[in-house]
């Protein structure tokens, strides 16, 4: 058997798209139980959840894109858009609920002065509670963890649909499994709750990266391994 | 009514009023994953068959969900199910992959090879837990989470593969992507499986959690799953035996979840009214 360079554009695709799956969820503002009761900052939903709707859309406009050309810049911005789109819809009408719904403002818990508009934060707080909503600083870390993941998502998908062969179909379910495990790593890392790169747990990224290369780079050694049975290189 | 059942007189023999299962979780990690992988190697099988395989592997996928989320994994218990089952998927991808190789047309098809699917996503799986447990790198400190993860992507990976063989009756790797990835039909096993592992801990969770009761969903959730599958099945018309095979994978399905749903509420009103408080909810200061 030849040595042929797509075989090492597939697992290194398949690992940089896993790695920034696994940054996505640590960009994301995920807020779980207590968000949804309106006293944690973030969106009142899983990390698994809210990573799963995000690239699941940037997989459909990635398919879309991708059933006329096979650029791989067009392919992969097109789903990283798509992921940031869905994002930016959540996170806004999560602000419009607990705004006019619950009563609160979009406060962060964790920064006591917002790092990008320097609005005071603290001030607003309700007490016994960690935020509320999704202020400004939240809002542009959820859109960098929708582009990522989007990205990352669709790096797969080109990934296994044009070095792979395989069909649209497979190549989606394929890449959205590989995107899964890695978002659920890096749930774990940040044990359920994370704020965007404000938040202190965001400083132990690097404890996950690497795991999740290395579970990135064994996926990326089973697609090769399906690859080279099924002759599709 | 089941729920006027003689408080007084049932208290102290609270745990006799209901059901027990009957194995322990290494027992019934045995007891269905071996049959599973059977059912999974043979595709000649009728559909019935082939749920029970499902409704065995579900099981399995669902006990290592409960005995891993029960230490609390902070994101939920979804996550679990959903990594499990997207294993699953890789893993039934490297089975179908490498499925031709010994395979024969004896007995309407046997797949040996797949298995090699289960056994590589059992591996990444370890690893995977390995790197959730070390104090070095995520350190979730689990107790038997690496073994957890491991039978997470085994069974998720015989779930798929077995799944994929009720619709196509086959798993060669051109016709599974003609009549399940092509069809769309792979969306919902992916998200209807993973259901069968994380909603019986997720929706059963608290005090006075009980490993029968909470298996019973499981086994619910599966007749569903093999209901869902027949209707598919008699839409597509991919079946060797007509609409017979079909017919009889939903009738199973309904008598499954007749059966097990009418068991889960009837061992839920028994067993509710001596539930142990634990308290309220501690305040943050």
């Amino acid at each position: 058997m030849q040595i042929e360079p797509a075989m090492f554009l597939i697992v290194g695709y398949v690992m940089i798209g896993g790695a920034l799956g696994s940054i996505a969820a640590h960009l994301c503002p995920v807020g779980g139980a207590p968000a949804a009761m309106g006293t944690a900052t973030g969106i009142a939903t899983g990390t698994v959840q809210i990573l799963l709707g995000a690239v699941v859309t940037g997989l459909f406009t990635a398919a879309t894109v991708s059933s006329f050309t096979s650029n791989i810049l067009l392919i992969t911005i097109s789903g990283a858009v798509g992921a940031t789109i869905m994002m930016e819809v959540v996170m806004f009408m999560a602000n419009i609920l607990y705004a006019f719904g619950c009563g609160v403002l979009p406060i962060s818990g964790r920064v006591a002065v917002d790092p990008i508009t320097k609005a005071p934060q603290t001030a607003y707080k309700t007490p016994q509670t960690d935020g509320h909503g999704v202020p400004d600083v939240v809002f542009v870390s959820g859109i960098l963890g929708g582009f990522t993941g989007g990205f990352g998502g669709a790096l797969i998908y080109f990934t296994l649909l044009y070095y792979s062969n395989f069909s649209y179909g497979t190549a989606v379910i394929v890449a959205l499994s590989i995107f899964v495990a890695n978002a659920i790593l890096a749930a774990y890392n940040v044990r359920g709750t994370i704020e965007g790169f404000q938040d202190p747990k965001f400083k132990k990224l690097p404890n996950e990266l690497i795991p999740s290369i290395v579970v990135s780079f064994f996926c990326g050694l089973v697609v090769l391994a399906a690859t080279i049975a099924l002759g599709g290189l | 009514m089941a729920a006027e059942a003689k408080p007084d007189e049932a208290a102290p023999k609270k745990k006799t009023l209901s059901f027990t299962f009957p194995f322990k979780e290494t027992e019934l990690a045995l007891i269905a994953g071996i049959p599973a992988a059977l059912i999974a190697i043979f595709t000649g099988l009728p559909a019935v068959v082939k749920g029970l395989g499902m409704l065995l592997c579900l099981l399995w996928g669902a006990d290592s969900v409960r005995k891993t989320s029960k230490y609390g994994l902070g994101t939920g218990v979804p996550s679990i199910g959903l990594l499990g089952i997207g294993y699953g998927i890789v893993g039934a991808l490297m089975g179908l992959a490498v499925a031709s190789i010994g395979s024969t047309a004896l007995f309407g098809g046997v797949y040996p090879a797949v298995l090699l699917g289960a056994i590589v996503m059992g591996g990444i799986g370890y690893v995977s837990g390995y790197f959730a447990n070390k104090e070095r790198w995520i350190a979730m400190k689990i107790p038997r989470l690496e073994r957890a993860m491991a039978e997470l992507g085994m069974a998720g990976s015989l779930v798929m593969l077995i799944e994929m063989s009720i619709i196509t009756g086959s798993l060669d790797f051109s016709e599974v992507v003609q009549w399940v990835m092509n069809t769309g039909v792979i969306a919902f096993m992916f998200i209807l499986s993973s259901m069968g592992m994380f909603h019986p801990y997720n929706a059963c969770l608290g005090p006075d959690e009980r490993r029968e009761r909470t298996l019973t969903v499981s086994l619910e959730i599966s007749g569903l799953i093999c209901v869902i599958l027949g209707f598919t099945m008699l839409v597509l018309g991919t079946s060797a035996w007509g609409v017979w095979d079909p017919l009889s994978l939903i009738v199973f399905g309904l008598v499954d979840w007749v059966y097990f749903y009418r068991r889960y509420i009837m061992a839920c009103m028994k067993e509710c009214y001596a539930t142990v408080g634990t308290g309220l909810i501690k305040t943050i200061d």
